[in-house]
């Protein structure tokens, strides 16, 4: 009996992880202007907020994070599933899949370094809100603030792998991205608190991931707030749990997701 | 040494439904592939040949795990193509070329790096394998401009050497040649066939019928979905009737006078077709005793008639082949 020999594919999710963010930066790096039309609404959000919160204890967190989700949403929501469909638009979608790799590691890569350019995106947003008003925000307490800063991008950035994943799914995931995006910007509180809204949108709202992040983080940044009843502690544990939930889906729906493109044969588009 | 075929599809079909209208509701089923069969050694060239819309491409990709065959089973170097999809990625490369297909704000050296770390080249290997390949496409010279700058050659030139960038087993190109100069074109069925030599099954297919003869040791032509035959070229000829081809053209013949060529001895196939004012007719002859003079004996009384005898070329077996399938 002649056997066959069979070795593995000696493919690492890290180093394919890598090779992404590697990619993402260097296309990045070809035409870094293009970072400037997607501050430009960040921006003006952001000298908007300022005059309205002037005063008020909210200004910090309003200005920043009114400002700095909506360049997140661009970098990392957007950013995210759009790359996958401009991956199938270019026609490098097939030849990515042809690579023994899962994509959810190219995908992954991208993510992180979206998010990274969000943040970019927000210390730009603060730096001219600063020098165009000649004023420098205080903040309560900017260890709690930035770690939990940090962990609201994670939550984003788990919302934005699911994202992406209808991307891979269907060519027109980008007509109901750019639909909800609204909804998203004030259902989860990026905006202003969720809990001054209706009551029957807050329920829907829990279910993102961010909504949490971002209640933590007024908690934790503005003296005297008042958000979900239940305070920050759970706060942090639901947008733990939230966030390995989308993960976990995540994980579930890219190999269904992998699997069904196979099926249906529109890894390409003309 | 192993005794499992490079490629071995059994019972392929793929159908496709797309859906149009306002509410998707418009559905149209398309048949691309309707029960191939196909067996491919290791070490072969092997071309596929058909008109558009046969079903090549679809065909190509079923063997390379981005489509699922609607039924039947594949495997290439023993793996099933559609379970075993992580191990046989590894061990194929795929060249669907064209001018899309690559990363064009960032460079060759680039692209190719980001492919061999999805492929798992070893990364102390990387940059020496990245320059060899560069250098067998010929492309070190540019290795380092956006690709975005690349003519349509360099383009084909650079899908290639990703191609073969993680050493593939099996290589499979999609009409590897088509929309380049004939220098280029020539450049990339050298680089082909020099894969050879390395031990690589290649799997190509294509729309010239020269390409086809040059490169490959057997061919299979597909017509709407089906393999109508497969064969090495000498084979093909004798299916069609032999490799002599002998053409007469005049104003017109009679229908007696076609009946009596059709019924010498030795030829197989006769057929009529008018250019004009002229008709032409095509006699494939299986053996060697009929000659031009023979023909010319029986298509007495034509002043102005042309004889002349070719061999029986791979694009007569091709049209011959497809049209006997679409009837
Ligand atoms: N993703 C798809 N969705 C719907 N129909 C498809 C799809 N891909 C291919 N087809 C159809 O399947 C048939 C075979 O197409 P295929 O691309 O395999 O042909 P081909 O032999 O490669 O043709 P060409 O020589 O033009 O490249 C065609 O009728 C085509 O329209
Ligand atoms: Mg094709």
């Amino acid at each position: 009996m002649a056997t066959v020999s069979v070795p593995r594919a000696h493919w690492s999710g890290r180093r394919s992880t890598l090779a992404s963010i590697r990619l993402a930066v260097l296309t990045f790096l070809a035409d870094p202007q293009w970072l400037i039309p997607s501050m430009i609404a960040p921006i003006v959000f952001g000298f908007v907020s300022f005059e309205l919160f002037l005063g008020t204890p909210d200004l910090v967190v309003y200005v920043i994070l009114g400002a700095g989700m909506m360049s997140m949403w661009g970098q990392t929501l957007y950013g995210s599933g759009w790359a996958t469909g401009q991956d199938r638009n270019i026609g490098t979608l097939e030849p990515t899949l042809s690579a023994p790799t899962p994509y959810v590691f190219v995908v992954l890569g991208r993510i992180l370094w979206n998010v990274v350019s969000g943040l970019i995106g927000i210390v730009l947003v603060f730096v001219v809100v600063v020098v165009a008003t000649g004023t420098v925000p205080s903040i309560d307490n900017p260890v709690a603030f930035v770690v939990l800063f940090v962990f609201t991008m994670l939550t984003l950035a788990a919302v934005g792998t699911v994202f992406a994943a209808a991307y891979v799914y269907t060519r027109y995931a980008g007509f109901v991205q750019n639909v909800g995006e609204f909804a998203f910007y004030i259902g989860t509180g990026c905006m202003f608190p969720i809990v001054i809204l209706p009551f029957w949108t807050n329920p829907i709202a829990l279910l993102f991931p961010p909504s949490w992040a971002l209640d933590a983080l007024r908690y934790a940044s503005i003296p005297g707030y008042v958000g979900f009843s239940w305070g920050l502690g759970w706060d942090i544990v639901g947008g733990v749990a939230t966030t390995a939930i989308y993960l976990l889906i995540a994980g579930i729906v890219f190999k269904r997701v992998e699997r069904h493109v196979l099926e249906v044969g529109n890894l390409q588009e003309y | 040494m192993s005794s499992v075929p490079a490629i071995e599809a059994r019972g392929i079909t793929r159908v496709f439904q797309s859906r149009k209208g306002f509410f998707y509701q418009d559905v149209t089923r398309t048949e691309a592939l309707r029960g191939v069969d196909l067996t491919i050694e290791t070490g072969e060239i092997f071309g596929l040949l058909g008109p558009n819309g046969a079903g090549k491409t679809t065909l190509t990709k079923i063997l390379t795990t981005l489509l699922l065959p609607t039924s039947g089973t594949a495997r290439v170097l023993g793996l099933d193509v559609t379970k075993d999809t992580e191990r046989l990625r590894a061990r194929i490369g795929l060249v669907l070329g064209g001018e899309r297909g690559l990363y064009n704000r960032i460079s060759a050296r680039e692209n190719l790096r980001y492919f061999a770390d999805l492929y798992g080249v070893p990364l102390a290997e990387r940059e020496k394998r990245v320059n060899e390949v560069l250098e067998w496409v010929g492309l070190t010279w540019a290795a380092d401009r956006r690709t975005e700058e690349y003519s349509r050659g360099m383009k084909q030139k650079l899908h290639i050497a990703r191609g073969i960038l993680h050493r593939p087993e099996v290589l499979f190109l999609d009409e590897p040649t088509i929309g380049l100069d004939p220098k280029s074109a020539r450049e990339t069925r050298k680089l082909i066939r020099s894969l050879l030599g390395e031990g690589v099954t290649i799997f190509l297919t294509t729309h010239y019928m020269f390409e086809a003869e040059e490169l490959c040791h057997r061919i299979g032509v597909l017509s709407r979905g089906r393999l109508a035959a497969v064969d090495t070229v000498a084979g093909l000829r004798d299916l069609v009737g032999g490799d002599r081809t002998i053409e007469a053209e005049d104003y017109g013949f009679e229908d007696s006078e076609l009946a009596a060529v059709r019924h010498l001895p030795g030829v197989s196939k006769v057929v009529s077709e008018e250019y004009g004012p002229v008709t032409r007719l095509t006699i494939r002859v299986r053996t060697g005793d009929l000659t031009i003079d023979t023909v010319r004996q029986n298509l007495i009384g034509h002043g102005g008639l042309q004889v002349r005898e070719r061999r029986t070329s791979l694009e007569d077996v091709y049209l011959d082949l497809v049209e006997e399938e679409a009837r």
